[in-house]
């Protein structure tokens, strides 16, 4: 699923954010990265995601290797990819089950069959009840769960979650790390970020994947990586 | 097709967001291409009056002195090629043509004491071939001299072929600053929607889905504005037409409907044509983003 052979990434002021990166996750897997901020779990999720790109090394997901002179293949891979952002990235104006739509309506699902995933995603995230207010008016933590759902709703092979609970309470931070485990049952690859680790004790992830000051070590869990 | 609501509506949003920008993208393409309506309107009707005086060239042949049998000279005329027609026109009749053109005011002939007209021939022919024929009637033993109306023929040619490069030249300003227009309309948006665009991209969205409603605007804004440039043609030309055909019957015109087609065809094919070409050149500008 995600194959990474000494992979660096270097920004352009000399920061370096990844350091000689070594990965084979597997297809179904279930993994959490963690680290403190600025150790490089955004940068990896980037990597991955094709925002940026790998300055040395190569990097592959779901078979495509991500190069820069591949932006219109990398383009086409993120159709198969359930992004989950820091910032949400929401469209703003539109509500949250438009929102929820929207990262269907140029994928080959019917449209009737997208609003009913949409509906599903939203009762899975607790926001039934907000389908129809616009995403300017949610709070930070709602906006957090319809890009969940946005990201869930199309069931995706790859699902990036770049700290999907940061703005959630305890509760609703493990309702959520419960609803991206469950993914893992539909053969779908989960990688989520989070500094928030004592959220994760219970859970059932394959490796946990330790970043410190842009290098990764792999903490076996379930015997899968 | 199952996106053809959300485009329309898309573009709509595109349109409101900047609205009075795009109200007056509207009025002044609207207005630029009645410019080109109005030109294509003047050429149209020049062409058909070039084309009717050279169908009906008339030159007149004098003779030196009344011949006592016509007939030997119009036929050496008829035998010459490029000549369609020859016909005598004798002093009397040449006397009450004149009249009929004089109208109230041939009373004028009355003061001459005799018919000052002579006989000539009316020769009809075609343009193309003047000059030949010229040269081989001045030869014609008994002819004195030949009036042409080159001049009169030449000058409206002349005027014709400026207003084809005056056509041409509006037909270009037009495209120019219709696909200008346009494609900063479309820049405008993509840079206000550029967040959204983003993240369609994150999320895999294809070009041409991120594009379209821009496209949509384009086409609307323009396809408008012919819409507008075509009904103020209408109006203009019916009026000109009920005007020009009460106080000058002479002038030919071609029909009404016939040119009022062609210029709607022109005005809304081509506004459609600039509206998506230039929606297209302002797309192009999202590609030189970053392509994340």
């Amino acid at each position: 699923m995600i194959k990474a052979r000494n992979v660096s990434l270097v920004y352009r002021d000399g920061t370096v954010a990844l350091d000689d990166v070594n990965l084979d996750l597997h297809a179904g897997g279930l993994y959490y990265v963690i680290g403190p901020s600025g150790s490089g779990k955004t940068s990896l999720m980037k990597l991955l995601i094709g925002i940026e790109f790998p300055t040395t090394g190569f990097l592959e997901v779901m078979g495509q290797p991500m190069r820069k002179r591949e932006t219109a293949k990398i383009r086409k891979l993120r159709r198969d990819i359930g992004p989950v952002f820091q910032e949400f990235k929401l469209i703003s104006g539109r509500t949250a089950i438009e929102n929820v739509i929207m990262g269907m309506r140029f994928l080959d699902i019917p449209m009737n069959k997208a609003k009913e995933l949409a509906k599903n995603a939203l009762v899975r995230v607790g926001l039934e009840h907000k389908a129809f207010t616009l995403v300017d008016r949610l709070s930070y933590g709602e906006a957090q769960r319809v890009a969940i759902a946005r990201a869930v709703a199309r069931r995706p092979a790859l699902i990036l979650a770049d700290e999907p609970t940061g703005n959630l309470d305890h509760d609703n931070a493990v309702k959520i790390f419960r609803l991206l485990e469950s993914f893992k049952d539909r053969n779908t690859t989960v990688l989520i970020t989070t500094h928030a680790t004592h959220l994760i004790g219970g859970c059932n992830a394959d490796a946990l994947l330790c970043v410190e000051k842009g290098k990764i070590s792999i903490e076996r869990r379930g015997g899968r990586t | 097709m199952k996106n053809i609501g959300y485009f329309l509506r898309e573009a709509g949003k595109i349109i409101r967001y900047n609205s009075v920008s795009n109200i007056f993208s509207f009025l002044g393409t609207g207005l630029i291409l009645f410019l080109l309506g109005l030109v294509v309107a003047v050429w149209g009707i020049s062409s058909q009056l070039v084309v009717l005086l050279q169908q009906e060239a008339e030159i007149s042949a004098y003779f030196d002195k009344l011949p006592e049998n016509p007939e030997d000279i119009i036929n050496s005329i008829k035998s010459i090629d490029g000549v369609w027609n020859v016909s005598y026109v004798g002093a009397e009749e040449a006397r009450s043509r004149m009249e009929n053109i004089l109208g109230d005011e041939s009373y004028i002939l009355d003061l001459f004491e005799k018919n000052p007209f002579e006989p000539y021939l009316e020769i009809r022919i075609h343009l193309d071939k003047i000059d030949p024929v010229l040269q081989s009637i001045r030869n014609i033993k008994g002819i004195d001299y030949v009036r042409d109306n080159r001049e009169v023929l030449e000058q409206i040619k002349g005027i014709s072929r400026a207003l084809e490069i005056l056509g041409y030249l509006v037909i270009a300003a037009v495209s120019i600053t219709t696909l200008v227009i346009i494609s900063h309309m479309i820049r405008q948006g993509i840079y206000h929607n550029r967040e959204q665009i983003k993240t369609l991209r994150l999320l895999g969205a294809p070009d041409r889905f991120i594009g379209f409603p821009f496209v949509l605007v384009g086409f609307l804004l323009t396809f408008g504005g012919g819409l507008l440039a075509s009904a103020l043609i209408t109006v203009l030309i019916n009026r000109g037409y009920a005007q020009l055909g009460g106080a000058m019957p002479f002038i030919p015109l071609p029909p009404k409907d016939r040119l009022l087609l062609g210029i709607v065809t022109l005005l809304l094919s081509g506004s459609a044509a600039l509206g998506i070409l230039g929606s297209l050149f302002g797309l192009s500008s999202i590609n030189k983003e970053n392509q994340g």
